[in-house]
């Protein structure tokens, strides 16, 4: 157990897809620092190709 | 695309992780960032450099459909936004030539092609796992001809031809002759519920066929389209209702099928599906276009990232997971969340997000807040009795702007503006250099409004405010006029209009700054205490999550016990104990201290706001008033009571749940189970019911495997209408088959008909592979009910929040908040938001518990500047803005001089519907009041001058 | 010279707006007639607002969101 770890308040998200993006929001606003790394040289991952989403056909931006 | 903006997240792209040391609390992460030969925080994405840059690649974005330059931003809100060169085609890193672009770019400097790969060292005490999904290779079906016929094309490419801004601005088109298909079948389960490749259910694939098939149709309402499928599996909330529609509305047509082949006809390239339906015949038939319903399959980097970490992968590579640790990995302190734990929707993938932040932050709540660097502040400067000193900065864009409208003439122009002491032209307003030279022009000129023309607000303007704040000038002192996205580039073959555009809205944007007044930026504080209604499994564990996360919270709970639907299942597909879970799960809660239970508890009143809530509530004669930040809504749902097939009249029917009992607490002679027959949605996907209940495939399919294994020679019927065993429910809808438990198939025209005959009951139902009725006896007649959300029209109309046509609570958004309601601090978690099987109800109540957590650790809510202002000598109580508020914000209050409406800025979205309709315009809205509003109007009549 | 209308915006921030910033950004040529006073939802407009934009002589109003 790592009771006797001095812990650090950053958390690393990998991946900067809709899934990593929300997670990264989510610790930002709790006051973690985050760092969100992602493979490709933009973040936006699968949902920033979409046209329009599923079932009010908003716009996926 | 929020994340760039705020200063606590560090986005590292082009990077992976390289290795892990450290244990959890303490991991040090070295992260490989690759070369991307261009500054992110010198380029300003002008794009300049792209017209000089003189080789063509494929566009990856763009499904390779097109091309790109190899010098390249990904797509057009890409952040971190800043252009990429790949070293695969540039010139400069094959051949060592070329060069161009730095020539392009040396006023920035922004082209680095000597670059190097970086090694950086990041300590942290968590790691959330993210990696999510790639699409399944279509060329790996030989049989389908992708990649070798033009016109069969996948799903995902199908996406990029619909989007307006994509290859084809939105029309699809056939890669052979560029025409406009009029005939196109989409071909489900490529990849999916498949042997040979991936045997799991991808999930999505029916849903975002059914949603392309209505796009295409919307785009083209000739447009003739034919699904060809197995089962359409349209469970998650929501998307039953758009396959209905999209059958009965858009007449997109639907064929149950095994595909035999699909075949190139050269001569037209058209395609010919040969298939064979369910009763046995064979078809033909041919169509202009296929597209392949990709499915989802583990990220290509997940191998090296899962050993690299040390991270469990399962059979089939996502990330492995127990069901009632949906977000957990093996090892401590590293979480996952969506595709790579599972194929998922989007609603589905943020819910595990926020599910792994709330562990993430259970994790490491001690050190919350240490690593923030809190932003020291300049006092504002006080401008009472001022008259108005506007500064205009006119940007070129690069040549982006000052390519088409002419910069010199706009900023000439503007200086004839009253009150405009100072303007200046930028060659990149944005850039940092620029920044301080605002900031130090305010002080020279004692500016005290800013206008910047540039590009959009919508983008830009947080960080101009941010500098005038700096300068000690408050942040609504501060406005934009957009001459490059809604001008410039919009008008690029007329650059006389466009400077006269430009010069109209510079003249609009002015005379709204004229009148800009500056505005406190309040903060309302929050009382760090939850309250959660419900004391089910999704209650018990937002509930705990909370308290993990430091927080105090109050459960309350309607009914005697802890537990609501949990107690009473006995078993899952995957094996695990949910009784075990269930005690567990009340001993945690009955035991934290931070948690404080209450049963049998009666919410008579809610009032207040995020932050401030207080809830009146009874337990039997005794009322107790709690005060609260949040409220998590985790009501619960109910098994529906069916009407139909003889239940409640005949004891041999019954429904899913007491089989279950039944069979786990050995309630059964032998005979009961000789012949069993399920009935599937029963009180789902009907008239009155018309959502699917997601859970009762799975379900009927546990319990049918679970009487199978205590009578192997029982005879087991699933009546069904579409078997929706998601993801890796897969394997047990294989393994029930492989088993010899039979499904037969129904659907609204043939109902199965149940009778009872001499004390026997009798089920009578067509068989559509033998084309016939079949007759059976049945010992026990078991009705899957589906799932009920009984009458949520209490709690709804006390907490103000919405529910949908069906009875469920409807969220703020379907697919991006999907545990927020629109009204602030209030959030929903469990099957009171919509049916689903325990694993997503623990990722949903966690989730819930992560986003509540947000204003309670930080204790303050900042209040938006933009939100309304009552005056409360013109307002006379009327209401009308109460009831039209969408969120809840504006409440009229009683006191000794009357009925006076009050905004509650802590939620205030601005929107301004208050204001619009208010008979007596006593509500005005920050930043946006109605004589500025109108000061532009009147503005944008004015004559332009002679330019 | 033909009559050009002039055409008065009031476009929703989180839509409209951000379809013309779209435009733009995908370079989508539209004749340069409207001028656009962005609100952040058209639940903000006030009748008031298209009577004195007619009044003080726009062609046309479109309010988009």
């Amino acid at each position: 157990m790592s009771s006797n770890v001095e812990k650090i308040g950053a958390v690393m998200v990998v991946g900067g897809g809709i899934t990593g993006i929300q997670a990264s929001l989510d610790l930002a606003e709790q006051g973690y620092m985050v760092y969100l790394i992602e493979n490709s040289p933009a973040i936006g991952g699968a949902m920033a190709q979409l046209d329009k989403t599923f079932p009010t056909l908003d716009c996926a931006m | 695309m929020e994340s760039g903006r705020y200063s606590n997240i560090k986005i590292i792209a082009n990077a992976k992780i390289e290795s892990l040391k450290g244990q959890a609390g303490n991991y040090n992460v070295t992260v490989l960032k690759r070369p991307r030969y261009v500054d992110e925080d010198l380029c300003t994405a002008c794009g300049t450099c792209v017209s000089y840059c003189p080789v063509e690649m494929p566009d990856s974005y763009n499904e390779k459909l097109v091309n790109s330059k190899c010098l390249y931003i990904p797509y057009p809100q890409a952040v971190p936004a800043s252009y990429v060169i790949d070293p695969k085609y540039c010139l400069f890193q094959t051949k060592n030539e070329c060069r161009q672009c730095e020539q392009a770019c040396k006023d920035l400097k922004a082209i680095k092609l000597n670059q190097q790969a970086e090694h950086i060292d990041i300590q942290v005490g968590s790691i959330i796992l993210a990696i999510g999904f790639d699409e399944f290779d279509a060329r790996r079906k030989k049989a389908y001809g992708y990649g070798e016929y033009p016109n069969v094309i996948t799903s995902i490419e199908l996406e990029r031809m619909l989007s307006a801004s994509g290859p084809f601005t939105g029309k699809i088109t056939r890669l052979s002759d560029r025409k406009h298909p009029k005939k196109i079948a989409f071909l489900q389960c490529v990849g999916s519920r498949d042997i040979e490749t991936n045997a799991y259910c991808s999930s999505v694939c029916c849903t975002y066929a059914v949603k392309e098939a209505m796009v295409a149709k919307e785009h083209d309402p000739d447009v003739d389209i034919t699904i060809f499928y197995m089962d359409i599996r349209t469970q998650g909330k929501g998307f039953e209702s758009f396959y209905e529609r999209a059958k009965t509305k858009f007449g997109i047509k639907f064929v149950r099928s095994r595909l035999a082949s699909l075949e190139r006809i050269h001569e037209s390239e058209n395609l010919l599906f040969k298939f064979v339906t369910e009763d046995g015949k064979h078809h033909s038939e041919e169509f202009d276009m296929a597209v392949l319903s990709v499915g989802l399959e583990p990220s290509r980097t997940a191998k090296e990232l899962a050993d690299t970490l040390g991270v469990k992968l399962n059979k089939e590579g996502f990330c492995q997971t127990n069901e009632f640790s949906p977000t957990s990995t093996n090892r401590e302190g590293i979480f996952v969340a969506g595709a790579f734990q599972s194929p998922k929707d989007i609603p589905e993938s943020v819910i595990q997000a926020s599910g792994s932040v709330a562990l993430a932050s259970g994790f490491l709540s001690e050190v919350r807040g240490t690593l923030v660097e809190q932003k020291e502040c300049v006092a504002e400067t006080d401008l009472t009795g001022e008259d108005p000193r506007i500064g205009v900065f006119v940007c070129h864009c690069g040549v982006n702007i000052a390519g088409v409208a002419d910069v010199k003439k706009i900023r000439e122009y503007v200086e004839t503006l009253p009150d405009v002491v100072y303007a200046e032209q930028s060659m990149y307003a944005c850039s940092k250099d620029n920044q301080d030279k605002i900031k130090q022009i305010i002080k020279e000129h004692n500016l005290n409004r800013v206008v910047v023309a540039a590009c959009t607000p919508r983008t830009h303007e947080p960080l101009f405010q941010e500098t005038i704040r700096e300068a000690g000038l408050n942040r609504c002192l501060f406005e934009m006029a957009n001459i490059r996205d809604h001008c410039s580039w919009v008008h690029a073959n007329e650059p006389q209009a466009a400077t006269e555009k430009a010069i109209d809205l510079l003249r609009m944007g002015v005379a709204k700054a004229r009148l800009l007044s500056p505005l406190k930026e309040e903060t309302v504080p929050v009382i760090p205490k939850g309250l959660v209604i419900g004391g089910g499994l999704s209650g018990m564990i937002a509930a705990l999550s909370l308290a993990d996360q430091g927080l105090e919270c109050v459960l309350l709970e309607k009914s005697k016990l802890l537990g609501g639907n949990l107690r009473g299942i006995y078993y899952t597909l995957s094996g695990n104990d949910p009784q075990k879970l269930l005690r567990d799960t009340i001993d945690k809660v009955t035991s934290h201290p931070k948690i404080k239970v209450f049963t049998e508890a009666d919410i008579k009143e809610v009032t207040g706001y995020i932050g401030n809530f207080l809830t009146r509530f009874s337990i039997g004669q005794e009322e107790q008033t709690i005060s609260h930040g949040v409220i998590i809504v985790a009501t619960g749902a109910f098994e529906y009571e069916p009407k139909e097939y003889l239940y409640g009249e005949n004891e041999s029917v019954i429904t899913q749940h007491s089989l279950e009992e039944k069979l786990a607490l050995k309630n059964f002679n032998s005979d009961d189970l000789k012949d069993v027959v399920m009935i599937q949605c029963v009180g789902s996907r009907t008239k009155e019911k018309p959502y699917c209940s997601k859970i009762c495939c799975s379900q009927a399919i546990k319990n049918a495997l679970k009487i199978k294994s205590i009578k192997p020679n029982s005879n087991v019927y699933i009546l069904y209408k579409d078997i929706r065993t998601y993801g890796f429910r897969e394997e047990y809808y294989r393994k029930a088959r492989n088993e010899g438990i039979i499904f037969i198939r129904y659907d609204d025209n043939t109902l199965p008909l149940v009778k009872e005959e001499n004390g026997e009951l009798r089920v009578e139902v067509f068989d559509p592979i033998l084309g016939e009725n079949i007759l059976i006896s049945p010992s026990l007649l078991v009705l899957s009910a589906g799932v009920d959300p009984g009458d949520n029209r209490s709690i709804s109309k006390l907490l103000k929040v919405p529910l949908n046509f069906e009875g469920f609570f409807l969220e703020a958004h379907v697919k991006l908040r999907p545990v927020d309601f629109p009204t602030d601090g209030v959030f929903v978690a469990g099957l009171a938001h919509s049916p689903k099987p325990i694993d997503e109800t623990i990722a949903q109540a966690q989730a819930a518990a992560a986003r509540a957590a947000i204003p309670l650790t930080r204790g303050y809510v900042m209040v938006e500047p933009v939100a309304s202002i009552v005056d409360s000598e013109k307002c006379f109580g009327c209401g009308i803005c109460e009831y039209l508020c969408p969120y809840g914000s504006i409440k009229v209050i009683s006191d000794e001089d009357g009925d006076k409406a009050q905004s509650i800025s802590a939620s205030c979205k601005g929107c301004g519907i208050c204001a619009s309709k208010c008979p007596r315009q006593a509500i005005t809205m920050g930043r946006f009041t109605n004589e500025q509003i109108i000061a532009q109007i009147d503005a944008f009549s004015l004559a332009t001058s002679d330019v | 010279m033909s009559f050009e209308p002039k055409i008065l915006g009031i476009l929703c921030n989180w839509c409209a707006y951000a379809g013309g910033d779209l435009a733009g950004v995908s370079r989508i040529q539209y004749p340069p007639n409207m001028k656009v006073v962005r609100v952040m939802c058209t639940g903000r407009v006030d009748p008031e607002f298209v009577i004195e934009g007619f009044l003080v002589g726009c062609d046309g109003i479109w309010v988009g969101g």
